[in-house]
């Protein structure tokens, strides 16, 4: 072992954030096409076919008999209906299930080309992504609450709940106002994307790690340690999709009550 | 097949405990955030670093309280 220690002349490089820019495959006008594109680009491309062809037959007027593809396209759209916004937002909510079925479809298959191979690379690990998504959800609920009590009357609400006695407002109302406009998008946001970044890194790391070990580490230490990282790997690949699918419907869930609290007096 | 859902009112109370939770620590962190920004910018001008702990307390102590105004009463 000692003589494996000796020979060993090429230091483990451990992975970090260098490992979610991936150089561009080509330029395209002036933009950089690399593999983060490409997966988003291809996320929305299979969420958008999968429910078109699943929803072909009913828009030809023939699907009361419904196919596998449209049984499996109908469950998966009633997952979001029924669990996330008839739950959360009660009936009105209904009208709110495009966007949020949308959003859930979109995360949770970007979310799992984190462990599909040949990409194994989340689209959501980079902040742009889970960024544009929270500034939509902000958009909307904002544009809702403002379009229900009117400008003055949204902040107003928001920032003075009824029932404090007035000198307290000083110390409460700036701490509301940077709650609902603020923290909630920021929030919405980094939790999607550190849970992807980091769940990319752990898997990374067991498979760099358990590779290391096993071919340049060597010696009975290294091909016992390095096996079971390999083995760790497929372990935590099956966590990883666990991981992807709950921050898929967190989001969206919490979507979904940042709209429903926007139409419904809070308190 | 849809799973067999549990009734209304412990699905309702399962959900509300999940918003609220996220609410609450938003509340919080807005809190620190907001009077602990303005207790730093006092201790800046007036070079005493003790009104950062103050904006700090103040902030948690009024973000606790909307944690409890909000989330806490009744039921």
């Amino acid at each position: 072992m000692s003589t494996a220690l000796l020979a060993e002349s090429t230091a483990f490089k451990a992975p970090g954030p260098s490992d979610f820019e991936p150089p561009p495959f080509f330029t395209l006008a002036g933009v950089e096409v690399n593999k983060p594109i490409v997966i988003v680009l291809l996320s929305a491309v299979i969420v958008a076919a999968f429910f078109y062809a699943a929803s072909r037959r009913i828009a030809a007027g023939q699907g009361m008999v419904p196919g596998k593809l449209q049984y499996a396209g109908e469950s998966a759209y009633g997952f979001v209906r029924n669990s996330i916004a008839l739950e959360t937002i009660g009936k009105d909510g209904l009208r709110f299930v495009p966007v949020l079925a949308t959003l859930f479809f979109f995360i949770a298959v970007n979310n799992m080309f984190g462990i599909i191979p040949p990409f194994q690379l989340p689209g959501t690990s980079k902040i742009a992504i889970p960024l544009g998504l929270a500034l939509i959800v902000w958009v909307i609920y904002n544009w809702l609450g403002i379009q229900r009590m009117g400008f003055v009357g949204y902040f107003k609400a928001m920032m003075f709940p009824p029932g404090i006695p007035w000198p307290v407002y000083i110390i409460l109302a700036p701490i509301e106002l940077l709650s609902n406009v603020i923290v909630r998008p920021v929030t919405l946001c980094l939790r999607l994307t550190l849970n992807m970044f980091a769940g990319h890194l752990v898997l990374v790391l067991f498979v760099l790690g358990g590779e290391y070990l096993l071919l340049e580490y060597g010696g009975v230490v290294g091909v016992l340690a390095g096996s079971v990282s390999i083995l760790a790997s497929i372990v935590v690949t099956f966590f990883e999709l666990f991981i992807q699918l709950l921050q898929a419907y967190v989001f969206t869930l919490l979507a979904a009550l940042y709209i429903g609290g926007a139409l419904v007096d809070e308190h | 097949m849809p799973p067999t859902l549990p009734d209304d009112e412990s699905r309702d109370l399962g959900r509300k405990g999940e918003a609220d939770a996220y609410g609450a620590l938003g509340l919080i962190i807005s809190g620190v955030l907001v009077w602990g920004g303005v207790g730093y910018l006092l201790s800046e001008r007036f070079d005493n670093q003790l009104l950062v702990l103050v904006g700090l307390l103040l902030g948690m102590g009024g973000g606790l309280y909307l944690v409890w105004f909000r989330y806490g009463r009744s039921t």
